[in-house]
């Protein structure tokens, strides 16, 4: 388990992160979600264990982080950086075996040989990562980053510039590594993949605006829409919706909601009752984007 | 394991650059043919033999007296052994780019941050790249002493190669020439940590060649001949130097800033 209590990192004057607190629980994959500049990559530096917090802590596994357990943490932790910093004269197979030998594994060359074919790799093992596309590249540095199949994986955009294949391809190790019990941590900026990928997602703009997960965010967060189609002209039951704000939009009832789950039953009935023949309800959840959003917007 | 792995990474990058040794391999040509050409071509085409010149004669006489050896095998052996203090600056001034390389050059390409995500301490990071520029220059390096010494015993007067085996020689290969190498290398790492251009490490690196290069001239002059004792030990006290210097890079080294503020 990754557990961050009130991180906070000052560099000089500006606060990068301010007192943020979550925890990626085992099992479980955390999108963490911000516009350039929120402090993600900070955040994800420190839970890695490469720079230490101003304030506040981080606790991997149980072990709190610190100088003394530096070294033994980042071995269980497996880091993708935001750029893939794969030493270019050196092939894609003599890149992973510099990082297995110095994570020690016994077994080097057999999870170089399992990583390699995993991630599609095995073709492209001799070659130099200076001859790699910029796809491949980043699917060889998160080949390092799971070579020593760490419990806890902090990865910095994994699918970033990666087309859809390799990118889903990424997505399918991912689930594979939830399956197995690692707990995940993942920034990014594609929303969808967040809320596809993830279990739960934490967006955050120096401080932590809000955690749960992607169906509680856009319930919690935003407004969403009722779409219901009556027989009869629609605006005529606009008066039975006091309270609410809707209108009528290509034939149906557009009825705007707060909480879709509590609300969706009141508007019902007070079209009913007001004698209208309901042929369907459709309630319109907003996009993660939406909340998001709606989250980092100025205030 | 961590340290030899990094080593192994780094003989690799240089073995697929190998072209970074050029400068190293041309430094120690020029080491080799400079004091065989004073020594004993010039001498041939002239036709005056080094022993002849009086000033010299002196000078070879604080290596091994008259009554000893011949004045002109005195001169030829204090010459051949003053030249060895090039070899002293041969892996010194070569691997000198490698080391000023080493931490910039890991951020530049940005390698740094994985790195410095694994279990890999600062002491042995900075280890590993004093040992990855250190050893391939020394290496060639040596390889030039064999066939300096080798081309004494063939070419030389008989009686020279004899009259340089003496501990001052051996205190000088095989202490003074690689201490004096991890010191200015351990040095060159220090400020390859704190700036963000090789070129400002190389530079300031560099300096470490001028005391070098006075006690080679002081040498040169007869202002004084540094005793076998002396040699022993500046040795030891650059050893120790070094020992301080890693504890300075390793003091020096900020993960932090390197990762946060260069660009």
């Amino acid at each position: 388990m990754i557990a961050a209590s009130a991180l906070t990192r000052v560099f000089g004057r500006r606060i990068a992160v301010d007192s943020v607190t979550f925890e990626v629980r085992t099992g479980e994959i955390l999108a963490l979600l911000g516009p350039n500049g929120a402090g993600k990559t900070t955040t994800m530096r420190m839970l890695a264990g490469l720079i230490a917090p101003t304030t506040g802590s981080v606790t991997l596994d149980g072990v709190t982080l610190t100088r003394t357990t530096g070294s033994t943490l980042r071995a269980r932790i497996g880091f993708l950086t935001e750029s893939p910093g794969l030493w270019d004269r050196l092939t894609v197979r003599e890149n992973l075996h510099v990082y297995a030998r110095v994570y020690g594994l016994a077994d080097g060359e057999a999870r170089i040989a399992r990583s390699l074919e995993r991630l599609a790799l095995s073709d492209h093992a001799d070659a130099r990562a200076a001859e790699l596309s910029k796809g491949m590249r980043q699917k060889v540095a998160i080949a390092r980053a799971l070579l020593h199949e760490p419990r806890m994986l902090v990865l910095d955009e994994p699918t970033s510039g990666l087309d859809p294949a390799i990118a889903r391809q990424v997505r399918e190790i991912l689930e594979e590594r939830r399956a197995a019990g690692c707990a995940i941590l993942v920034s990014t900026h594609n929303l969808d993949e967040a809320e596809r990928l993830a279990d739960r997602v934490a967006v955050v703009q120096q401080r932590l605006l809000a955690i749960d997960s992607p169906a509680a965010l856009r319930r919690r967060l935003a407004t969403g829409r009722l779409l219901v189609r009556l027989n009869g002209d629609p605006s005529s039951y606009l008066p039975a919706l006091k309270g609410w704000r809707a209108h009528a939009e290509g034939g149906q009832l557009v009825v705007e909601v707060q909480r879709i789950d509590d609300e969706a039953p009141r508007v019902v009935a007070a079209l009913v009752g007001a004698g209208a023949s309901i042929v369907e309800v459709r309630p319109e959840m907003p996009a993660l984007e939406d909340v998001y959003l709606h989250l980092v917007a100025p205030s | 394991m961590r340290i030899r792995a990094l080593v192994a990474k780094e003989f690799l990058e240089i073995a697929r650059n190998w072209t970074v040794l050029v400068p190293v391999a041309l430094v120690t040509f020029i080491s080799l043919a400079i004091p065989f050409t004073v020594i004993l071509i010039v001498p041939a085409i002239t036709g005056r033999p080094l022993g002849e010149d009086a000033g010299l004669a002196q000078l070879g006489a604080l290596l091994a007296p008259e009554s000893v050896v011949a004045p002109q095998i005195a001169v030829e052996a204090f010459l051949f052994q003053q030249f060895l203090l090039l070899f002293l600056l041969t892996p010194i001034t070569s691997a000198m780019s490698l080391a000023a390389h080493a931490i910039v050059g890991e951020k530049q390409a940005r390698t740094l941050e994985p790195l410095l995500a694994t279990p890999i301490t600062t002491v042995e990071l900075l280890v590993a790249k004093v040992l990855g520029a250190l050893l391939p220059t020394v290496a060639i390096s040596f390889a030039g002493l064999a066939c300096y010494v080798v081309g004494i015993a063939l070419f030389a007067h008989p009686g020279v190669f004899a009259a340089m085996a003496t501990p001052r020689t051996l205190l000088i290969i095989a202490l003074i020439s690689p201490a004096a190498a991890l010191v200015s290398l351990q040095a060159v790492l220090v400020v390859s940590s704190r700036v963000n251009d090789a070129r400002t490490a190389q530079q300031v690196g560099l300096l470490i060649i001028l005391p070098l290069t006075a006690v080679f001239i002081a040498q040169f002059s007869g202002a004084f001949l540094v005793t076998a004792p002396v040699l022993a030990l500046a040795g030891i006290g650059l050893l120790v130097v070094w020992l301080v210097l890693v504890g300075v890079s390793v003091v020096l080294f900020e993960r932090e800033t390197i990762l946060t503020r260069w660009r």
